[in-house]
């Protein structure tokens, strides 16, 4: 057996640890570009959303690589996702890969759910073993989201721009290529130790804008066409709550405080929202509720005909708490010229809005 | 004399605008882009000479539109704006109680929300140029007519016929329909009007909270027929500016001039002379890496003045060192 996974940001990297820990023989398919975007979309239905088109993208790439089995998340009562994984492994087989498709669910707040896979996967390899490799995958995946959020502060106040994502991109390897705790806690101090000391317009006050929207298209770079790195270049702080360890930490274990910040995100909502409408569209608009006094706006990102969104997107600019809002459908036909117009324009509102009501904030 | 440039670089037209030092328009020009934005830019540049008086001294350039950054290494711009804040700065100079601004141009329609001065919302056709200027010049001149006479016509309506806007392809097919039944022309021309702003209203200004007062700028408030159109629609009066299809340029210039007044550091504009020079523009595949990025570059006498369209800086980078 040889095991392929799909890419969702530097997902492959704390995967990568756990099936080498396990002894699993897999392969990781290029990172999502140019040709992985071309092979998904012409192999799928055209009303399908750009995380199907990209991962099955990803699969074929894994595939030609000579993987016989797939990981893609899935799951029941988030939205057409839970179909995903079949009708990816439908079309690989009409193409002649002779693949299996196997699910993790995401829907449920449980760890059993991808130990199990796991376990089965690696050839019922004893639960000591599995549990001492899936934790070395969560520190690396906790050491890639920590350097993140450092370089998140970093690119909008950073004097020569692009510094802080060419440190990004040779931490992440770092990372990689770590294969002990100490090593991985030495790389993390070090690359934002790096990160703190680049210089940077200390008087300088970014606009701080919020992202939120459906998980996929958040995390994956390649199908928001970098929007953080964009805004960052534009001088904008970016926040956001949705990173791969956050989730993990309140999806998939028990959490023994019983402290959920999706919980604290869907009271937010309630008066807009009162339930669950698949996908993330309850985040969404929990999200801006919860923010709109600390951020200056919001940029929601949605996939093209993604249902959950779309509902959101009409509800955040109804809310009493007033903050501008900017939706972008992310999709194989967003071309980036346009949405480079748009959030240089939606930087300037926040920015007129800023001077004006500032007074009235302090 | 103070003068501060404005050059707005659409798709389908290149406007050029001069303010003086307190915002009073100079002169404008309002030529066709014809696909060649550098060349038009270096007539525009040309022309504008001719028409702005003798003593002038060009303090500070901007540029908008779709070709702002290649147009502003052209000039040497000290400041390149996205049109979406460029047309709101201009209506709110104009008219400064103004709430909804609606815009269309060549190939892009947008709506701009304003309260008390300050830019709230704004939209941007996405996925569709149905009901933008390109596709009426088309629908003209199917039907072997200039643009103004299909506005002039368009007013003398008398009965309603009910044209399909969804999608310019449909549209086409529904006005051709129309027309082997037997629909005064008029009567199709206004119905395709109307269609249009139906469409509009329903994209760019879906969830939009449109209030008066509302001014239209951009090209197509030329058209009388779409001015009455959108008037009989949202059921209050059309503001239409009287440069309104320079609007984009106007707002250029004045944000130019604040920030020339700010910064005070002397205005970077290479002078007419760049309308005299010969502009290379190239482009190739990247293949550093698998996303093969197509970069596009604009190079003068073999050296290369500027690249876009990587997803990462390094070929930006390049250039700067």
């Amino acid at each position: 057996m040889r095991l392929g996974i799909p890419h969702m940001g530097n997902l492959y990297i704390p995967f990568k640890a756990l099936f080498q820990r396990l002894g699993i023989d897999y392969i990781i398919p290029p990172v999502n570009n140019q040709r992985t975007l071309s092979l998904g979309v012409r192999y799928s239905p055209e009303g399908l959303c750009i995380p199907f088109k990209l991962t099955l993208g990803n699969m074929i790439e894994a595939a030609e690589l000579g993987a016989d089995t797939l990981l893609m998340a899935g799951g029941t009562g988030i939205c057409r996702l839970g179909y995903y994984a079949n009708t990816q492994e439908q079309i690989l087989h009409d193409l002649g890969y002779e693949v299996e498709v196997v699910q993790v669910g995401v829907s449920e707040r449980k760890l059993f759910g991808l130990l199990e896979v796991i376990k089965r996967l690696s050839n019922n390899a004893p639960w000591p073993k599995i549990i001492s490799a899936f934790r070395f995958g969560l520190a690396k995946l906790n050491a890639l989201d920590k350097i993140e959020r450092v370089v998140q502060r970093v690119r909008p106040v950073e004097r020569i721009k692009g510094t802080a994502n060419r440190l990004f991109a040779k931490a992440i390897n770092a990372i990689d290529r770590a294969d002990d705790y100490d090593t991985l806690k030495k790389v993390q101090i070090d690359y934002i130790d790096q990160l703190n000391q680049i210089d940077k317009d200390t008087q300088y006050k970014p606009l701080v804008v919020g992202i939120t929207g459906e998980f996929y298209v958040v995390l994956e770079p390649f199908s928001n066409l970098d929007v953080e790195s964009e805004l960052g270049k534009l001088g904008v702080e970016v926040r956001r709550s949705t990173f791969v360890s956050e989730w993990a930490k309140f999806s998939w274990f028990l959490n023994p405080l019983g402290i959920n910040e999706k919980d604290r995100i869907h009271k937010a909502a309630l008066p807009y929202l009162k339930r669950d409408i698949g996908g993330d569209g309850w985040e969404s608009v929990g999200e801006k509720v919860l923010h709109a006094k600390e951020y200056d706006g919001i940029i929601h990102l949605a996939p093209f005909t993604c249902m959950p969104e779309i509902v959101a997107q009409n509800i955040m600019p109804t809310t009493k708490e007033k903050i501008p809002v900017l939706t972008i459908l992310c999709d194989e036909q967003i071309a980036k010229p346009g949405m480079l117009t748009r959030l240089e324009a939606f930087v300037d509102l926040l920015e007129r809005r800023r001077r004006t009501y500032n007074n009235d904030r302090q | 004399m103070e003068v501060y440039l404005g050059i707005d670089v659409g798709s389908v037209t290149t406007k050029l605008v001069a303010l003086d030092g307190s915002n009073e328009l100079v002169t404008y020009l309002y030529l066709l882009t014809q696909g060649k934005p550098i060349k038009m830019v270096q007539q525009g540049l040309k022309q504008i000479k001719q028409q702005l008086p003798k003593d002038a001294d060009i303090c500070g350039v901007a540029t908008t539109g779709s070709a702002r950054y290649l147009a502003g290494v052209i000039v040497g711009a000290d400041l390149v704006k996205n049109e979406i804040t460029s047309h709101a700065v201009a209506a709110l100079q104009y008219i400064p109680e103004v709430q909804t601004i609606i815009e269309i141009g060549g190939q892009d329609s947008k709506i701009i929300i304003v309260r008390e001065g300050i830019v709230i919302d704004f939209g941007m056709n996405t996925v569709c140029a149905a009901g933008t200027g390109s596709f009426l010049d088309h629908q003209a001149l199917r039907l072997d007519m200039s643009i103004e006479e299909f506005a002039q016509r368009a007013l003398g309506s008398r009965a309603t016929v009910r044209i399909a806007g969804r999608c310019t392809v449909f549209a086409e097919s529904d006005m051709i329909h129309k027309q082997q039944m037997g629909h005064r022309i008029e009567d199709i021309l206004y119905g395709l009007c109307q269609a249009l702003v139906r469409n509009y209203l329903n994209n760019v200004g879906l969830g939009k909270d449109i209030q008066p007062p509302v001014v239209f700028q951009g090209g197509v408030a030329f058209n009388q027929g779409i001015v009455k159109a959108l008037q009989e629609e949202l059921n209050t009066e059309i503001i239409v500016p009287s440069h309104h299809e320079v609007m984009g340029a106007i707002g250029a210039a004045l944000l130019v001039h604040e920030e020339m007044v700010r910064n005070n550091n002397g205005s970077k504009f290479k002078g007419f002379g760049v309308s005299e020079v010969k502009y290379h523009t190239s482009s190739f595949e990247c293949k550093t890496c698998p996303n093969l990025c197509e970069i596009a570059q604009l190079s003068l006498n073999g050296q290369v003045l500027a690249r876009w369209g990587g997803r990462c800086d390094l070929w930006e980078r390049s250039l700067s060192s």
